[in-house]
């Protein structure tokens, strides 16, 4: 598995992250804290599964989603998507963005770790 | 408080004459004391302060405290640093050499006979091997009033 | 793990961010009051930031399980939420509203900090949700058209570029303090990934010489960039995200285990400094003289390496000082004055320990100035003075010592009054005016208040003990100035560090201690023999006047020897000025002070204790406190005297 890339302003969530993460990514992390960043992190190397907050910055996370789902190989990254927002709407608009996934904090560690077992198990 | 099957180690020391002990896990460690300072206006009973592994702790005489005629150090004296209570104190006392391993439940209130001064900072009696031992209340023989201040007019 | 034992490990981080947070919203929450203080339309990239400040609280808050803040900060955002769409104003009680939650959000979470129930939150809440957050639509001020781009810059990350430091982050810095950008937008070309600019500023030849060195493509802009639906940026600036940065977050204990450490190199060098001095003379002169010189760079070294680390510890004074005007605002508007804050020496930096002792017993004097001190409009008016009053609140530093002033031109401490609540607590004072140290001594006696009423504002008569006893426990001073229907000061000195010390060592008899350098105003020689007895003091000619001597050997019962001179510290200063006497001065050291915890050992006068290099415990005085405790008692002979 190569790196996981963990896209989120917050340097507190982005640790909570990764050490919820720690057993299931083999590849270690990458880190994040705007939508450029995240973006750059995908140019300089290969991400198996992005776990990506929506509230950022610069550039907002479906943005961000909607630019990789554009990219001819990175359109089937697996991406998690986080977010505090719970209606409705912003789930279809995150699906439908192309979220594997859309998770809403306050998560688990185990309820994440469990999401991206099942993600990256499948073929 | 729980009666332990089984024993438990205390260490032993001696002021004018009578053996008395502590919980070895009280115990930091005994040395021998060096140079304690004297801090001016501290209650009688402490004799003043010193360097222990880098803490400075009150150097708490005994003898003083149990009422007795205060002596000077010598090769045998030590210095039993207790801990408890968040606190150190460093207790001056005669001698300290022994350990001894008993089951608490050997302890037996001081009687009204035994009490004296000393009785006020004791746990209890224990006899071991036909040997009486006097277990030290730590907390009680660690408590102070507020010293008064004298007025330096 | 469970849920709790998993948070638990991240709420260092957690409070740091918050901390980070709550000074941004701080900052922003000023401008917004700025905005309406002038009726102008809530400027939109402060609403933007601060709404994204609420909803991270939110989201972190509700990871660590902190179920108020996370109430509290959803409450915020969704309150700002129709002050997004542009164009409104912010009102008062919108403003209001915004501040308390914010309070509240801060209580909240230091709550958390010091392992206390939470607050509770339902009066704030439903303040928030009551209060209309903007007014009618606004007129905007007619908003100059955004520049044209001139240049459009492509940027495609690569290893090699990461390695020599040209990243996103760095190269949207460069366009930044370069000119406006006003567009950024990924884009894929072929398999791979670049960043497209679109930016305006004079760019020089050099400068794009430079650029395009560091893998920028460079290009004039083809033609104004259409508005976009896919573009991604909002205009102009970019809030830095709490990213990846060049900023370290430290634990401060160890920060202390560090400074420990250094304690105990120092103490390791006096040491060697002692042994040194017995092999000295069996070397040979030209090996000796290397030696000496190794020894002193080491410690230079060693003193250098101190003052760094104490530097890291070190934090801006405006971090105590950001809360002042929220405190300010509060009271004023209940109050009927007019205050105008004045800060200065904001940089000013302080050991963060400090920061945090001194918060409340700044804010409590802050609270006193402006409650009390501080007439109304009318009263100052009619005083003749400007109506607006000004509270000045001024850090500095000098040496190794902060010094804090809140200073007011308001009323001046009423001793009148002062003297008659004295009275009537028993205490013996004599008729005003009073000496400026007895002054303040009497207003932070516990208990003492000049307020029958119970003020909310200002608390209770607790409040002045509880300043001077922390500004005491830190090894400060505290001062007072005050002139009726001026105004007052009240001057804080704190030494900066707490661990290590330049000490002065001094012999009485056969006893040695050591007086902390930063507290003696001057060494000076004393003429036994010119000493005259006032009661039962001593005091001893000095520049024209007379300076109250106070023998140490009397006061720690040692027997002084005797000799033709003795040499005194000076501490204090003016009126409180006394001489503390000794038998010798023997040289000047650097300590490592040990505080004396136990309760067995605290006595007046002894400030803790500290090692020569010999193993031996030599106590460190506390000078100020001999010298106060010294003075009450002479200004009672002298009051009785009169």
């Amino acid at each position: 598995m190569h790196r996981t890339l963990v896209v989120d302003d917050s340097p507190t969530m982005r640790r909570m992250v990764m050490a919820s993460l720690r057993e299931v990514c083999s590849g270690g992390f990458a880190e994040a804290a705007s939508g450029l960043e995240a973006c750059e992190q995908l140019a300089l190397g290969p991400v198996s599964l992005m776990v990506l907050d929506l509230n950022m910055p610069d550039m907002h996370g479906l943005e961000v989603l909607a630019f990789v789902r554009r990219h001819p190989t990175l359109k089937t990254l697996p991406v998690i998507v986080l977010t505090t927002r719970g209606d409705a709407e912003s789930r279809t608009a995150a699906l439908g963005a192309g979220a594997s996934v859309y998770m809403t904090k306050p998560f688990t560690p185990q309820a994440l770790a469990a999401q991206v077992r099942e993600l990256v198990a499948q073929p | 408080m729980t009666t332990v099957a089984g024993a438990e180690t205390f260490i032993l020391f001696t002021v004018a004459g009578t053996t008395y002990a502590v919980r070895s896990r009280d115990v930091a460690h005994v040395e021998m004391v060096e140079q304690v300072t004297a801090v001016p206006n501290a209650p009688a009973f402490v004799d003043g302060v010193v360097f222990s592994r880098g803490q400075v702790v009150p150097a708490l005489n005994l003898r003083a405290r149990f009422g007795f005629e205060r002596a000077a150090y010598d090769l045998a004296t030590r210095l039993v640093v207790v801990q408890t209570g968040g606190r150190s104190v460093g207790l001056v006392v005669d001698g300290a050499r022994e350990f001894a391993s008993f089951d608490p439940s050997l302890i037996r209130p001081p009687s009204a006979a035994l009490a004296g001064l000393s009785g006020r900072y004791l746990e209890g009696i224990a006899n071991v091997a036909d040997r009486l031992i006097l277990v030290i209340d730590l907390p009680q023989l660690l408590l102070f009033e507020d010293p008064v201040l004298p007025d330096h007019a | 793990m469970s849920d709790e034992t998993f948070a638990a490990g991240f709420m260092d981080d957690y409070f740091a961010e918050c901390d980070e947070h709550l000074a941004a919203i701080r900052r922003l929450l000023l401008e917004l009051g700025g905005a309406a203080a002038s009726a102008g339309p809530a400027p939109r990239a402060a609403v933007d930031e601060l709404f994204r400040s609420f909803h991270s609280l939110k989201g972190i808050s509700g990871m660590v399980g902190l179920r108020e803040a996370e109430a509290l900060a959803h409450h915020l955002e969704s309150f700002l939420r129709p002050l997004r769409d542009g164009g409104r104003a912010l009102t008062d009680e919108g403003l209001d509203a915004l501040v308390a939650g914010v309070d509240a959000l801060e209580h909240v979470i230091a709550s958390r900090r010091d392992q206390r129930a939470a607050p509770p939150i339902d009066a704030v809440v439903a303040r928030l949700e009551r209060a209309s957050p903007t007014a009618a639509p606004v007129e905007a001020p007619a908003a100059s058209a955004p520049p044209a781009p001139q240049w459009r810059i492509t940027f495609a990350p690569s290893p090699a570029l990461l390695a020599r430091g040209v990243n996103v982050d760095t190269v949207r810095a460069r366009l930044r303090d370069a000119g406006v950008i006003l567009d950024a937008a990924p884009q894929i070309h072929g398999g791979s990934i670049a960043f497209e600019f679109a930016f305006a500023g004079a760019l020089d030849e050099p400068t794009i010489a430079l650029w395009r060195e560091d893998g920028l493509r460079v290009e004039a802009a083809p033609e104004p960039l259409a508005a976009d639906a896919a573009s991604t940026l909002p205009a102009a600036e970019m809030a830095t995200p709490v990213g990846p940065s060049h900023v370290v977050r430290v634990d401060l204990t160890r920060l202390d285990d560090l400074m420990r450490m250094i304690g105990e190199l120092v103490i390791t060098r006096a040491r060697l400094d002692a042994s040194l001095g017995r092999v000295e003379g069996h070397v040979p002169a030209a090996e000796w003289r290397a030696v000496q010189e190794n020894t002193q760079v080491m410690e230079r070294q060693l003193r250098d390496l101190r003052e760094g680390v104490m530097r890291v510890r070190l934090v801006p004074v405006g971090e105590i000082l950001r809360r002042v005007p929220f405190v300010v605002r509060d009271l004023t508007r209940d109050s009927g004055t007019r205050v105008r804050l004045e800060l200065r020496g904001q940089d000013t930096e302080i050991d963060k320990f400090l920061i945090e002792r001194m918060m409340d017993p700044v804010l409590h004097l802050v609270r006193n100035a402006v409650s009390h001190a501080l007439e109304t409009v009318d009263e100052r008016v009619a005083a003749g003075k400007p109506p607006e009053g000004t509270l000045t609140l001024a850090a500095s530093s000098i040496g190794d010592t902060v010094v804090l002033e809140i200073a007011d031109d308001g009323r001046g401490i009423d001793e009148a009054a002062v003297v008659a609540r004295a009275r009537a607590m028993g205490l013996e004072v004599p008729d005003p005016p009073l000496d400026r140290g007895r002054l303040l001594e009497l207003i932070c006696a516990p208990g003492f208040s000049t307020r029958t009423d119970t003020d909310r504002a200002s608390g209770r008569g607790v409040g002045m003990a509880v300043v001077k006893t922390t500004v005491e426990d830190l090894n400060g001073r505290m001062s007072l100035e005050t002139t009726a229907g001026e105004g007052t000061r009240f001057v804080i000195e704190l030494p900066l560090t707490l661990a290590i010390t330049d000490a002065l060592i001094a012999q009485v008899g056969d006893r040695t201690f050591a007086v902390p350098q930063a507290v003696v105003r001057e060494v000076i020689e004393l003429d036994p023999a010119a000493l005259r007895r006032l009661e039962r003091h001593e005091v001893a000619p000095f520049r024209g006047g007379t300076l109250p001597v106070l023998r140490l050997g009397e006061v720690f019962s040692v027997t002084p020897r005797p000799g033709r001179a003795l040499h005194a510290f000076v501490v204090g200063a003016g009126a409180d000025a006394i001489a503390v006497a000794v038998d010798r001065i023997v040289g000047q050291r650097e300590i490592v002070v040990r505080s004396l915890d136990d309760a067995l050992i605290q006595v007046p006068g002894v400030a803790g204790a500290t090692d020569l290099g010999d193993g031996r415990a030599v106590l460190i005085l506390d000078l100020p406190a001999l010298a106060r405790h010294r003075a009450a008692s002479l200004r009672r002979s002298m009051e009785a005297a009169s």
